[in-house]
């Protein structure tokens, strides 16, 4: 109910948003039209020329960098920026011929090329507008009869007030490089036709939505998708509830006022924590293969060797990787369940014992609802990791193509049947497709459960 | 008078059944988590490498022969080497990927500039984007760059990408008082200053989070190295360990417990500022 | 060791809240200032202000003789201690209290660091070529640390803790850190943020006093934050009560207590809570009747009693907030007795405190006397009384502690420093006839013959005319001296800058100022403001460099002075100061009569016998100027830049 009032206003609220935008935008750049209008003659200079207005007015050190940024720029453009660019659009013109020995353009490379000039440009507007915004702050300083700043304390205000400029500059710039990059690639390749047999040094091209629609009614994928995502789905429902509630009981557990020994009980899923993932799995993998222990015990008992992660295994297969999952991650819920609990108002507690409630009374209306609120931010992490949880089944069933699917077996999740496909099929613009569906998925799903969470509600209110 | 008696009785045996259930429970949770482990420990000294000559869970003979061969036997799975490239990048990534992330969420926490809501958004957003499909966009930046092949290519992939879970460290960050950073102000102290003197000091067991997760992540990590590095010598023990096969199971289990064990004994540390620093970062208030 | 000086301080919030607003004080080196207000009243904030931690949208405010607006908190030389004490939990007490002192640096001279062969001692100081000392900026050494943090924990009593980390200490202790913390450092101004809300009520009182002696020791400023009346009258040597972001009063306890000028004050300051009734007041000759509403309750009071009261309430139809205090009402049967101002009491119930039990009762005997109604009473009598419930019984109240204010403002409609004197007049003739004197009527009113009543600001009464009046009190209300006349038998107050005993004074009136109403015309005073709407704008001086700042009023520049400018620059931000628009306003006095400068008709003249003003019309605006002779037709204004006052008119702040 409150989900859909929720969404109820946010389109009531979106004419009145809508009507905003002039004015708004007209706000955003007052700011631009107050420099163009009122900047001097220095200010004119710097628009120009980058650092020149700064030089005028003496700023020696602040004028040469912006100066050394400009030609640095200028240069990298004219060498490699300016076809990069172009490269983008073009994705390639010459196809390479090995029997001709020509070499030819690689279109994947001058996509990324092309991404990282776009950065790049990006970063040299952002660069040029705070050149034009500091020179038009000094013009204001010195007509407001202030004394420019010297060049000592500009630096000592970016360990003071400006610090963030200065310790966000790396995290940004390798978050840019590394992690946008990326899914900017990642996005425009599904909407190119790159993969199958379309790789370099054939030439890629641009086609809109046609990997989307292929997904959607293509005999061979969209059959497969469906199914996939039917069970993703369920598998990210089934395992983070198991999770969650199998890690906040064990926390519970030991939370207990009887259990003697808490640090020794609390080990054992340390232990579990702490091996790293891929051993776990692997190891579990080679539980219940053939020749592993479990169909050890069987043949003893004069049954026939069962393949649990077998080819037609498919529940068997599914249920063993639901456990494995909740082996490795409710030691987590429960380490952060128990310093949650830790925080919990004792006060509570009493108040309902002396009340007359149950212990379980007492679980659903103090414990749960705080640990809830608590958590949810959390509870959303884990469901999207669930959800793209590649591991699990890569490791217990990596491989194996199962009829009926397309590249993919019955336990695959979507992130799986991604990896199938890009990575050992090179289906790649299909891939980034699918990936973008994915991504739409989870951040519709999460972003609705955290508008709707306590936690969000009462995010800016800290201070 | 007797029915009281009665009442107290029956609630006393409430009591102990209840806690003899949750000892049930408790061992047989212990078990389950236990066990698996046990049985890796077993294997690695069981005499022959194959999983096929075992009694169910137990090696038929024991022996140190697998141990031996991780480390002498060097010429096909050179195990000591992908060992010391494991913890150089593991070491390098964990103290470069904490300075980042810290600094990340410090500036989150404590700033409010004009990009910073943005910023938030676009984190959130693209946390939620499947990251291995971008490892191909990665692997294509890496060879224009000719990082290929070289353990500082993961480095700086690894510490590049921490700082995008900032979040628990702001959260963190938002539970040490603003007065503290006010008072030091008046006292004379930078930002940088209350950022070195105050803020670090005071988030040990976030630094430890921290530094553990970013730790633990190139540790195991597996499709990055399987991407980017092509000498057998400069595997990671993650990747060198999968290219076993089940006849050298105990070898496998063997090197598994040698990589276990430094994380393992980590968590025991300081599993203590985990909880407080999962706690406090998962709390928003 | 400093005086403050607020002036037209604003804090206005990005999306347009105005935390607070035109906070004006001057504050005197080792006063003891206490803000006091509800939470969200603006109090915290202007400390932070203060302090710098928060900006100042507009106006300015000096530490000493510095306009400290924009300078970082570090270099403000103050000390602020926090509510939550905010010590630094990883440090020990000892590294606490030195913190501060390690970040500074102090002046000296430079010095020799060892004996040097050329026979130079170590400390002794280095002489520059010009044979002075050569001044430098430096740390504290060890041992003055050593020296300053001893002293302050022995100022307060914390010396053996100082190895001990803040969490091994009581919260009585951390404060005592704090405030440790704050005074190492001899700061000019200490700062308190509500530093005793988290301590238990003991503990409070006995901080509370502490807090007070160190004043004393120390003899610096301070400035206190509370919401607790009860700390701000037994700390501050002023309290500034707040509401709103607006300054309700600002005086010491006492009169406060004594004086509240609005219902705010009244019902803040002071516990029990001051009784509130609603009612009315009739002149009737020279006796009040105060009526109240939902009640019988019906007083008779001498004129004489409550000759400060606006008249326009006097007449029986405007509803009042009457205000006494619980223990101005008495139940105690002798002085009921004797009291002309008894009520009848319904009681419902008691509260007995030891020395004092609180009766609570209703004047309306339908009343419950629990809810806080505008019939509800609380009386203060002595202890262990016993008061039947039900049982209704007579209370004498104590007409010289009455408080009234207006029921829409909540104003006092009996300011201790009247605006008026209302007297009935006669003009007939162009003179003017009130308490048996006539005056001629100066040509500027024109007023025709008639009855009437006129109003005299109370500072419209000089001491330069012609009529003799009977001084028979004088009272100081915070430097200024209130002199209460008599005038053949009628009572009018005027101003005077020094005390003058009993006698005969000579008055006259400033017409300027006079409000007649006679026949229904009503005759207004001459304004003393003169607006006028411009812009700021810069030009190139004569010199290379040299720059005229000038105010723009219809396409006439006056330059202006370094402080008007130099509070303009203050108050806004970026180039603001040259795109926006301003109010400029001056007294008659400041616009002179020149050759050149703003082009105005003038309309009238006005001749108000001694002074003589034109009223002038520039454009759509009305001025009035002080002119020495008549002038008619096209004149030019100019006004003195120097004495301007200047409103931003977006934000509608003054800020000059």
């Amino acid at each position: 109910m409150k989900g859909i009032s929720a969404i109820k206003n946010f389109f009531k609220g979106l004419p009145q948003k809508i009507k905003g935008i002039p004015s708004r935008l007209s706000a955003r750049f007052a700011g631009a039209k107050e420099i163009l209008t009122q900047g001097n003659g220095k200010v004119t200079a710097s628009m120009l020329v980058m650092g020149l207005g700064q030089l005028m007015y003496r700023q020696w050190v602040k004028g040469f960098m912006f100066l050394f940024i400009q030609i640095a720029f200028i240069a990298y453009f004219i060498l490699t920026g300016a076809t990069d660019l172009f490269g983008f659009f073009t994705l390639g013109t010459r196809e390479g011929n090995a029997w001709y020995g020509i070499e030819g353009d690689n279109s994947v490379v001058m996509l990324i090329m092309g991404i990282l000039a776009i950065l790049i440009l990006i970063l040299y507007i952002a660069v040029y507008i705070s050149n034009v915004k500091d020179v038009y702050r000094t013009q204001c300083a010195v007509d407001c009869l202030k004394k420019p700043l010297a060049f000592k304390s500009e630096i000592s205000a970016l360990l003071d007030k400006s610090f963030y400029k200065t310790a966000l500059a790396l995290p940004v710039i390798g978050v840019c490089v590394f992690s946008i990059l990326p899914i900017v690639f990642m996005i425009l390749i599904a909407f190119t036709n790159y993969g199958d047999n379309i790789v370099p040094p054939a030439l890629v091209d641009w086609v809109g939505f046609a990997n989307f629609g292929k997904i959607l009614s293509l005999g061979q994928f969209a059959p497969t998708f469906f199914k996939i995502f039917g069970w993703n789905m369920l598998w990210a429902v089934l395992s983070t509830a198991i999770n969650y509630f199998a890690g906040l009981g064990l926390a519970l557990l030991l939370n207990k006022k009887c259990v003697k020994g808490k640090a020794i009980w609390r080990a054992f899923p340390i232990l579990a924590y702490a091996i790293p993932g891929f051993i776990t799995l692997l190891g579990f993998k080679f539980m219940f293969s053939y020749g592993g222990p479990i169909n050890y015990y069987i043949q003893q008992a004069g049954g026939e060797a069962v393949g649990f992660l077998g080819l037609d295994a498919k529940w068997s297969a599914r249920f063993i990787g639901l456990a494995v999952n909740a082996w490795i991650s409710i030691p987590s819920t429960m380490l952060l369940a128990t310093g949650i609990l830790s925080n919990v108002n004792t006060d509570l507690y009493e108040a309902a014992r002396v009340d007359g409630a149950s212990a379980w009374k007492q679980f659903i209306k103090i414990t749960l609802p705080y640990v809830l609120f608590a958590t949810t931010p959390v509870l959303i992490s884990q469901f999207i990791g669930n959800f793209n949880n590649f591991g699990i089944f890569y490791f217990l069933r990596g491989g194996l193509y199962v009829d009926g699917y397309f590249l993919a077996s019955d336990t695959d999740l979507l992130i799986n049947w991604l990896y199938n496909m890009s990575i050992d099929n090179n289906y790649y613009s299909i891939g980034a497709a699918i990936s973008l569906v994915i991504f739409i998925i989870t951040s519709v799903i999460s972003l609705t459960v955290y508008v709707l969470s306590p936690s969000y509600k009462q995010e800016e209110t800290f201070r | 008078m007797n029915k009281s008696k009665a009442k107290v009785a029956k609630a006393k045996t409430k009591k102990i059944l209840n806690v003899l259930i949750t000892y049930c429970i408790l061992i047989i949770v212990a078990f389950v988590f236990f066990f698996p482990c046990l049985w890796l420990i077993l294997a690695s000294f069981s005499k022959s490498g194959s999983i096929y000559s075992f009694d169910g869970f137990f090696p038929k003979e024991y022996g140190l022969d697998a141990f031996k061969a991780l480390f002498t036997d060097t010429v096909m799975y050179n195990y000591p080497k992908w060992f010391l490239n494991t913890l150089f990048i593991a070491v390098m990534s964990c103290v470069l990927g904490t300075l980042l992330t810290i600094l990340t969420a410090y500036c989150m926490s404590r700033f409010r500039f004009k990009s910073r809501k943005a910023m938030m958004k676009t984190t959130l957003l693209l946390g939620m984007f499947p990251s291995f499909m971008g490892t191909i966009a990665v692997y294509l930046i890496m060879t224009q760059f000719n990082l290929i092949n070289q353990q500082w290519g993961l480095i700086l992939i690894y510490s590049a990408q921490a700082p995008m879970g900032y979040m628990v460290q702001k959260g963190f960050f938002d539970t040490i008082p603003y007065s503290i950073d006010e008072a030091a102000r008046i006292d004379g102290a930078s930002n940088f200053t209350v950022f070195v003197k105050f803020i670090l000091p005071l988030s040990k067991p976030m630094l430890v989070y921290t530094a553990l997760t970013s730790f633990t992540w190139p540790w195991s990590d597996f499709i990055l190295p399987k991407m980017l590095l092509i000498d057998k010598d400069l595997y990671t023990v993650a990747v060198g360990l999968m290219s076993l096969g089940e006849t050298e199971f105990a070898r496998f289990a063997a090197g598994s417990i040698f990589i276990a064990i430094p994380i393992i004994v980590l968590y025991f540390c300081l599993v203590k500022y985990m909880i407080n620093g999962m706690a406090a970062g998962a709390v928003k208030e | 060791m400093a005086n403050l000086s607020l002036k037209h301080i604003y804090k206005v919030y990005p999306n347009g809240a105005k935390a607070v607003n035109d906070f004006n004080m001057q504050i005197a080196d080792k006063e003891f200032i206490v803000f006091v207000g509800p939470s969200g009243c603006g109090k915290s904030t202007t400390l932070r202000m203060i302090a710098g931690l928060e900006e100042i949208t507009a106006g300015e405010l000096k530490i000493g003789d510095t306009v400290v607006n924009g300078m970082e908190p570090k270099d403000r030389d103050i000390a602020m201690v926090f509510q939550n004490y905010a010590l630094y939990p990883h440090m020990t007490i000892y590294e606490n209290i030195a913190f501060g002192l390690r970040m500074r640096k102090i002046p000296d001279i430079k010095r020799y660091k060892k004996d040097d062969k050329d026979g130079h001692k170590a400390g002794e100081p280095v002489l520059g070529k010009d044979g002075k000392e050569i001044p430098v900026m430096r740390k504290y050494n060890k041992r003055e640390i050593d020296e300053k943090v001893t002293e302050a924990a022995e100022i307060l009593g914390i010396t053996e803790y100082l190895k001990r980390k803040p969490k091994e200490m009581s919260g009585g202790q951390r404060q005592r850190v704090a405030l440790g913390r704050a005074i190492v450092r001899q700061p000019k101004v200490m700062l308190l943020d509500e530093p005793l809300s988290n301590l238990d009520a003991k503990l409070r009182t006995q901080m509370r006093s502490e807090i007070v002696k160190l004043h004393k020791k120390l003899q610096t400023t301070f400035i206190y934050v509370t919401h607790d009346q009860v700390e701000a009258m037994t700390m501050g040597t002023r309290i500034v009560v707040m509401k709103d972001g607006f300054v309700k009063q600002i005086d010491t306890p006492k009169n406060l207590y004594k004086y509240p000028a609005n219902k705010f004050v009244a019902g803040f300051i002071g516990t029990p809570q001051m009784n509130f009734f609603e009612g009315t007041l009739k002149k009737d000759g020279d006796k009040v009747i105060i009526d109240f509403a939902y009640s019988d309750a019906k007083i008779t009071v001498p004129y004489s009693m409550l000759m400060k009261t606006t008249p326009q309430y006097l007449d029986g139809t405007k509803t009042v907030y009457i205000g006494f205090r619980a223990e101005d009402v008495t139940l105690e049967p002798e002085r009921v007795a004797q009291s002309p101002a008894k009520i009848k009491v319904r009681i419902s119930h008691s509260e007995e405190l030891g020395t004092e039990t609180l009766v609570y009762g209703d004047i309306n005997m339908d009343g419950d006397g629990f809810a806080e109604t505008s019939t509800r009473v609380i009386i203060k009598s002595g202890g262990f009384k016993e008061y039947m419930p039900d049982t209704v019984c007579e209370a004498a109240l104590d007409i010289n502690a009455i408080h009234l204010f207006d029921k829409d403002t909540e104003e006092s409609i009996m300011p201790r420093i009247p605006e008026y004197n209302y007297l009935d007049c006669k003009v007939q003739n162009g003179n003017i006839t009130f308490l048996g004197n006539t005056l001629p009527l100066p040509p500027a009113i024109e007023c025709g013959d008639g009855v009437g009543e006129m109003l005299i600001p109370v500072s419209a009464v000089n001491f330069d005319g012609g009529i003799k009046a009977k001084v028979f009190g004088s009272e100081n209300i915070n430097g200024q001296i209130l002199l209460s006349l008599e005038i053949n038998g009628g009572r009018i107050y005027a101003l005077s800058e020094k005390v003058i005993e009993e006698g005969i004074v000579n008055i006259g009136i400033d017409f300027k100022k006079l409000i007649l109403k006679t026949d229904g015309k009503e005759i207004l005073p001459m304004p003393l403001t003169n607006g006028l709407d411009g812009t700021f704008v810069a030009d190139k001086g004569a010199n290379r460099g040299e720059k005229i700042f000038s105010l723009l009023i219809d396409g006439v520049k006056f330059a202006a002075p370094e402080e008007v400018y130099s509070k303009m620059f203050a108050a806004t931000t970026g180039r603001k100061v040259y795109n926006s628009q301003f109010r400029y306003e001056w007294s008659p006095y400041d616009i002179a009569v020149a050759d050149s400068g703003l082009k105005a008709e003038v309309e009238k003249m006005l001749d108000y016998g001694k002074e003589k003003f034109a009223k002038c019309r520039v454009g759509d605006e009305t001025l009035y100027v002080k002119a020495d002779k008549d002038i008619e037709g096209t004149v030019f204004l100019s006004p003195d830049a120097g004495k301007v006052s200047v409103i931003e008119s977006q934000r509608q702040i003054r800020i000059v």
